[in-house]
Formats: structure tokens, C-alpha cells, sequence
């Protein structure tokens, strides 16, 4: 991922797609499509078609899935649901996005369509922005200087270093991350995972032996506007999402041995490890501080970079490959889990998975 | 965001010109931005003017703006809560940023929010200031 100025969108996600179904060696049946921009950015509806156009697929259904920078998780979940029913046998997702395809301020106003657009957009609000405000009170609530937070890109910028596939691969010290500028105070640059360029496949089927199980999908909203919320220290969609996946798939927060979660500003780090009871409610900065918090060996969308609606779909393949010590080191345990949010806490999408 | 929309612009503005929420008749919930249903079941929600004054729960200050706001970067975007207990989120004006704090008294006050360009629309809407100059 990064800047791929010379890629046209659908044959960025054509790439990755036809590599998966090689890997794979399954006859797709249909194709969930996840991507948040695309219209805006890259001026191309349809775009599970042109995909399957570069590839020569021929006449398989296809779906669009567009929940902001959760469309990924979502596209999973559409995808999972239908194997579930026994729709299809073998479905393969894609994940792309190319922000880069238009100026960073640009970039900025399609973010802040994640947000109500008459309301918050329309003021000049961003997600960044309600990030900030987020940060801000949990600092406060819970008494914590800036330099709690930052260890959170701290973090990141050492494990995306070990992740080939990464847009920033270099470790980072805590005064880069505390000298960086002001974005939104108090969140400064480090706090913010970068736009970048980027496409994921998979391929998912009922009845095969090989590779990681799905074991549960879960999904949860919080339509409350965010100037109405009750508590600016939670991660409500994902509490609501966290609270099914586990005891569905009856599994304990103690039993993941790894999370990829929705860091795309430090503050969602920090709160989904509280909304995951990777952490109690309060405790996370310190949590991460020690360093060994199971969450984002990827580098997370600080390190790994936020491909917005793609990211879903990097973090399945992400956690798939952690478990079974493919690309990344094989982590010690048997689960693992995605949180792909859209919006500011908006929804959440959870995938546990295991091997 | 480049060419906004008439349309959307006009149906918003009892809203953006002066703050109508909706208030159900049942339970007495206010709503801000407006809703269809309240979460009591009942559908009979009535129009309801948002009080002027209230006092500034948190803010931000924001670099990393949008191009309708790069003339005016950067931005502070604040809560607040207004008298009654409604919060609504919006651009605080008038004040330099580092003598704002939470509990400051603001007020509603109408202003200019995004000019689409040299030739589309001039668009208004609500802001909020310091009651007592900063």
C-alpha cells in the first residue's frame, strides 16, 4: 500500500484478488466488493464489474459494500452471512481504496462524509476533529498526560516495522510522536493513521479443512449523533458488537491471542482494547505502555496505514496469517479477532476467528 | 466540499438559521439534529426552538481542515451544552483559543459558514461565541 499513482482502482483490486483465488485454488461464486471512496475519489460505480472485467471472471454475481472505513468488516460479514445460508459455497472479498487518486484536503472533505453530512460536515467537522474531542475527555477523565497516548504510535510504529506489507516500517520514539504538530489538539500527527492507497483479497468457504475458521460475525451500530452521545470515553458499537462475538462464539477476551482494531486516531486504539476487555475501562494507556498488548502486529492504520473501506479486509488476512504464522510471527494462541469500525463509532464489525 | 447543494441547503435552513429541533410530545425528549420517531414509539414530535445561551463542554482546535475552511484554518469545533441540557456541536468564534476552558458561557450567534467558490452559494448557519469577551 501507499501512493500507486499508476494504478487505476480496479485492476489494483484484480491484482490482489486473482492472487488470492490462485492461493485459494477455489471456484468463486460471487464477489463482495469493499470499498468507502470510490465514487468520490476515483469516479467509478460498478466496480465489482470492472474488476471481475481485468480478470476475465465471467458472470458471477457481485456486491458492493459501502459502511465508510467499516466497509471492509461489513463486506465480510454480507459475505459470511451468505455461506451461512448456503447460498454460495466459495465467495471471495476485496478490499480497495485509492485516496491518493485526489489532494489531501479533498481527502479530508470524503472522510468527513462518514459523519452526518448536514450537521457535523457541514460546520466543519472530520472525524479527526471528533477524535480529538474524544481524546481530550478521556485524557481528562481519567487523568493522563499526552505522552500516555502517544505511546500508542510508539506501539504501532514498532509492529508494523516487522509487517511486510506496511506503509511505515520504521520504528518511531516517544518524542517523535510528542514533538509532532498539532492536527487537532490534543491529538498531533502521530496520533492520525495515514490515508493510503491499498487493495485486499480472501477467499471464504464452507467445508474446507485448510486455512483459519470464521467462527463468528458480529455487527453492532450506535445511531446516537455524536453531539448527543451519553459517554465520549467508549467505543459503544463496538461494546454492543464485542458483547455477541464472545459469547456466541463462547470465548473469553483472555483467549485472543491477537486483535487487529480500528486505530485510525490513537484514541479508538486505546478504547476498542477497553470495549474488547483487552483492558479494563481507564487502563489501556497503561496496558499498551507495557508493550505486550495482543492488538495490531500489523502496525495498525498508524503503521500499516488506513485504506478506509479496504482496511476491513487487510485485517482479516492479517489475523489469518498471524494464526497460522504466515508472513508475521505466528502469535501463541489459537484465536484471533478484526474490529473494522465506520465512521466515529458508528459500527462496528467484529470477525473472531480461529484455527 | 466544491458545488454544494441548493436543495439541501434550503431544507436545512429552519435548522441552521434557527437551531429547530424536534420535541416529543409524549416524553418531552428534545432532538437535535431533528429525528422522524422518538425512542418512546411515539411519532408525534413537534418543532421546538433550541435556547441561545449555554455554557461550552469541550473543544478542539483543527489544522487539518477541509477546502471549504482552508481560508479560515484553523478551526475551533466545540460541544456545547445549552440551557435545558441539549448538547449541539459547532465552530466556536470570537475567541482566542487558549484562554477557552469547559463551563465558559457561550452564546448562539449567526454567521457566514461556507462560500462554495466565486460563483455558487454563500451558506449560513449557526456558531457559538464567549458570552464575555476573551
Amino acid at each position: 500500500m501507499g501512493r500507486h499513482y499508476s494504478k487505476n482502482i480496479d485492476d489494483m483490486a484484480a491484482a490482489v484478488l486473482d492472487k488470492a483465488i490462485a492461493d485459494a485454488k477455489a471456484d468463486i461464486e460471487a464477489l463482495y466488493v469493499a470499498s468507502s471512496t470510490t465514487e468520490l475519489a476515483n469516479k467509478q460505480q460498478l466496480l465489482g464489474v470492472y474488476i471481475l472485467e481485468a480478470l476475465g471472471l465471467d458472470g458471477i454475481p457481485v456486491y458492493r459494500v459501502e459502511n465508510g472505513d467499516g466497509s471492509g468488516g461489513s463486506a465480510v460479514a454480507a459475505a459470511y452471512h451468505a455461506l451461512r445460508a448456503e447460498e454460495y459455497n466459495c465467495v471471495a472479498v476485496v478490499g480497495v481504496d485509492k485516496p491518493n487518486d485526489v489532494l489531501s484536503n479533498q481527502q479530508q472533505d470524503i472522510y468527513a462524509t462518514t459523519l452526518d453530512t448536514y450537521f457535523e460536515r457541514y460546520f466543519g467537522f472530520t472525524p479527526l476533529s471528533q477524535a480529538a474531542l474524544m481524546a481530550k475527555m478521556y485524557l481528562k477523565k481519567y487523568e493522563y498526560r499526552y505522552e500516555d497516548l502517544a505511546q500508542w504510535a510508539v506501539l504501532m510504529h514498532n509492529r508494523g516495522a516487522a509487517n511486510p506489507y506496511a506503509y511505515f516500517r520504521k520504528p518511531i520514539k516517544l518524542e517523535d510522536a510528542v514533538n509532532s504538530e498539532y492536527v487537532s489538539e490534543p491529538l498531533r500527527l502521530y496520533d492520525v493513521g495515514p490515508l493510503a492507497d491499498g487493495a485486499a483479497a480472501a477467499v471464504l468457504c464452507n467445508n474446507r479443512r485448510d486455512g483459519v475458521r470464521i467462527l463468528h460475525v458480529a455487527t453492532a451500530t450506535n445511531p446516537t449523533p455524536f453531539n448527543l452521545r451519553q459517554d465520549y470515553d467508549r467505543l459503544v458499537s463496538l461494546e454492543k458488537a464485542a458483547e455477541q462475538a464472545y459469547t456466541k462464539a463462547k470465548i473469553a477476551p483472555r483467549d485472543v491471542a491477537t486483535a487487529e482494531v480500528h486505530d485510525s486516531f490513537s484514541i479508538f486504539g486505546i478504547l476498542a482494547l477497553e470495549a474488547l476487555g483487552l483492558a479494563r475501562r481507564g487502563t489501556a494507556p497503561l496496558v499498551v505502555k507495557e508493550g505486550n498488548a495482543p492488538v495490531n502486529y500489523s502496525g495498525g492504520f498508524k503503521a500499516r496505514g488506513n485504506i478506509l473501506g479496504a482496511t476491513g479486509v487487510y485485517q482479516l488476512v492479517e489475523v489469518a496469517w498471524q494464526l497460522q504464522g504466515r508472513e508475521f510471527k505466528r502469535v501463541d494462541g489459537s484465536y484471533g479477532l478484526v474490529h473494522s469500525m465506520g465512521g466515529v463509532d458508528k459500527i462496528s464489525t467484529i470477525v473472531l476467528m480461529g484455527l | 466540499m466544491k458545488h454544494e447543494s441548493v436543495p439541501i441547503y434550503w431544507r436545512n435552513i429552519p435548522q441552521y438559521y434557527r437551531l429547530v429541533a424536534k420535541r416529543c410530545k409524549k416524553c418531552g425528549t428534545i432532538y437535535f439534529p431533528p429525528v422522524a420517531k422518538c425512542k418512546c414509539g411515539s411519532v408525534e414530535l413537534e418543532d421546538y426552538e433550541l435556547p441561545r445561551e449555554g455554557r461550552l463542554l469541550e473543544y478542539t482546535v483543527l489544522y487539518q481542515v477541509g477546502t471549504d475552511f482552508l481560508k479560515q484554518k484553523p478551526l475551533v469545533l466545540g460541544l456545547v451544552e445549552l440551557d435545558g441540557g441539549v448538547k449541539v456541536s459547532g465552530q466556536i468564534v470570537d475567541a482566542r483559543p487558549e484562554r477557552l476552558k469547559p463551563g465558559v458561557k457561550v452564546e448562539v450567534v449567526f454567521r457566514r459558514v461556507v462560500v462554495d467558490g466565486k460563483h455558487g452559494l454563500v451558506m449560513y448557519g449557526y456558531k457559538f461565541r464567549p458570552v464575555e469577551r476573551l
